[in-house]
């Protein structure tokens, strides 16, 4: 369970930067598939290499940021489309994860991890925990930092700049038709968003203790099948709630993983049965919730045009 | 205001689809014209609108607005001057947005977008005035996704949003023709008191050759991608709609059949 809960806020980060390009932006970026396993690189060599592992986790997302604007600029500047960028952007991470490793995983169960280090800075010494009160230490500080970076997302989609990145996913020949140049709100929300999930992949390598370049293979699915559990139950009802259900659908979705690995259930199903799941839950609302949905939104203009009842 | 010299556009150039969307288009359109604009269909009246705003490039020929040659920029700059609204009541605003944030959006238009919110008490008490104005009591829904207005509610706040930032132009592509008749009128007599009020330059697109002739000082006509016709103000006044027939068919040698409204 606390394995569980600890994945999912890890992965958390993660669904937030799908949510960004896929669900707000409107953009299928595939770079993430590359840039999860690229902040672990970064961040596994920055730490063998005497960095501290705060700043290797940032120099992580940093370098997934990077990464995101590759795919950026391929797109808006070179007029590649978004799915191929991202290929190419991952299939160019893959070169520079092998050359930055100089091989393809790095052990780092020697090296004071990240969490070990945030105790640190609060006073505590991780050495003497209990294997549970460390689980729920190392929650606690993830918690903490989701949350803060939940109220920031929040914060930013709601400033001047942040609108523009929403209305490009939702109108784009308005936005621009108002002055703003969306390749530089695509380019920025691809940066932000590849940030996120290179820090996830920066954290994932933290608390396992390694970093390798096969850990990217289906976290994609994963994540958008986080996103997808966090819509269902908390989606539709604004931004807020969206930003908060994600994170936990991430929680959700890792708990039953981890459940279902307790349960021995076979561990080398699982990617495919999420991938029937993510298309299920695409497929099975479109054919059903269909008329729902209509008499809803048909409820919502009665009530809602007093004005012109005639029309 | 507005002064287009010798524009070209094609589309499809060089293929058996060869389009000569504007040919030859020249016109000098003066600050604080309201012009209407008429034309059979395929004529080149949206592509004439499209080239000024920049959603389309010309292949030929330069465009001034207000006194600066914009030929050559990209739409998104030419936008601090330019307010526009599609015929579709889908296109000039965004649906899964508030009406607040939308109109924010439009309020900024021209800034620069920083890391200031959006939606702060003073503009919020300065969108429900601009929205007031409306008549539709959309200045009490402004936390309303925009999905959930009328066809006609959407552009009359697509008309707010185009107007809010003050621009010098504003370009209207047949901006009543998908709404019912009662919300036609209503959107119509908005613009017109819009553009009266912020004494805004105007150029409209329409199909209803009786509003082409109530509203605005000056009338123009095209056909293949050319001015067939310009009606300035005291011309314009007398005329009457099988008046302006006539004279289509005697400037352009051919009958009038396209849909024009004839109400
Ligand atoms: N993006 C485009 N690609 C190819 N051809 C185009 C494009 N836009 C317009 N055209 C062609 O250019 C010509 C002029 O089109 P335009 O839309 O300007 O006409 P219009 O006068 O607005 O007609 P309507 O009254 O039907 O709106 C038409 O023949 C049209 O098919
Ligand atoms: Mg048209």
């Amino acid at each position: 369970m606390t394995t569980g809960m600890q994945q999912g806020l890890i992965y958390g980060f993660m669904a937030l930067g799908v949510l960004l390009t896929f669900r707000i932006l409107g953009f299928p970026d595939l770079t993430v598939e590359g840039t999860f396993p690229l902040g672990a690189a970064v961040t596994a060599k920055a730490v063998v290499e005497g960095v501290d592992p705060i700043m290797a986790v940032i120099l992580g997302g940093l370098a997934g940021a990077l990464a995101g604007a590759s795919t950026g600029l391929m797109h808006t500047k070179l007029n590649v489309n978004n799915i191929l960028a991202g290929i190419l952007t991952t299939s160019g991470i893959y070169t520079v994860m092998l050359r930055t490793m100089g091989r393809p995983n790095i052990p780092l169960l020697a090296h004071t991890n990240f969490f070990d280090w945030v105790f640190m800075m609060v006073g505590l010494s991780s050495e003497n925990f209990s294997f549970l009160q460390y689980q729920v230490g190392t929650i606690l500080i993830l918690l903490v930092m989701v949350t803060a970076v939940r109220a920031g997302m929040g914060w930013f989609l709601g400033t001047d700049l942040g609108l523009t990145i929403r209305s490009t996913g939702n109108n784009e020949g308005m936005i621009r038709s108002l002055g703003v140049n969306t390749d530089h709100t695509k380019l920025l929300t691809l940066m932000i968003s590849n940030f996120l999930v290179a820090f996830s992949g920066a954290l994932a390598c933290q608390s396992q203790g390694f970093a390798d370049v096969g850990m990217g293979i289906g976290v994609l699915v994963a994540a958008i099948a986080s996103v997808m559990v966090g819509e269902m139950f908390f989606g539709h009802k604004g931004l807020s709630r969206l930003l908060t259900g994600v994170i936990l659908g991430s929680v959700i979705y890792r708990t039953l993983l981890a459940i279902g690995i307790r349960l021995n259930l076979p561990a080398e199903d699982f990617k495919m049965v999420t991938a029937l799941l993510v298309l299920a839950a695409l497929v099975l609302p479109n054919l059903k919730i269909k008329s729902k949905k209509t008499k809803v939104s048909e409820k919502i203009r009665l009530s809602g045009c007093g004005g012109d009842k005639n029309d | 205001m507005i002064k287009l010299k010798h524009v070209y556009k094609i589309f499809f150039p060089n293929t058996a689809n060869e389009v000569l969307a504007l040919n030859d288009m020249n016109i000098e359109i003066n600050p604080g014209d309201f012009v209407t604009i008429i034309g059979s269909n395929g004529a080149g009246k949206s592509t004439f609108l499209k080239v000024i705003s920049g959603i389309e490039t010309v292949d030929e020929g330069t465009i001034e607005v207000a006194g600066q040659n914009v030929t050559g920029d990209p739409e998104y700059k030419r936008a601090k001057y330019i307010g526009r609204i599609d015929q579709d009541p889908m296109a000039s605003t965004a649906s899964e947005m508030t009406i607040e944030e939308n109109l924010a959006m439009a309020y900024m238009r021209g800034k620069r977008r920083g890391l200031h919110q959006g939606i702060n008490a003073e503009r919020k008490q300065m969108f429900q005035e601009a929205l007031a104005d409306t008549g539709l009591g959309l200045e009490k829904r402004l936390q309303v996704p925009v999905r959930t207005l009328s066809g006609g509610q959407r552009q009359a706040l697509a008309l707010v949003m185009a107007t809010i930032a003050e621009p010098k132009l504003l370009l209207l592509d047949e901006h009543t023709a998908a709404l019912d008749p009662k919300a036609a009128k209503q959107v119509m007599d908005m613009t017109h008191k819009i553009v009266a009020v912020k004494k805004l330059t105007a150029l409209m697109i329409t199909h209803n050759m009786e509003q082409a002739i109530q509203f605005g000082n000056r009338l123009i006509m095209m056909h293949r991608g050319r001015i067939i016709l310009d009606i300035g103000q005291e011309e314009k006044a007398r005329l009457t709609v099988s008046q302006l027939i006539e004279q289509f068919t005697a400037a352009s040698g051919t009958a009038f059949a396209d849909r024009v409204l004839l109400s």
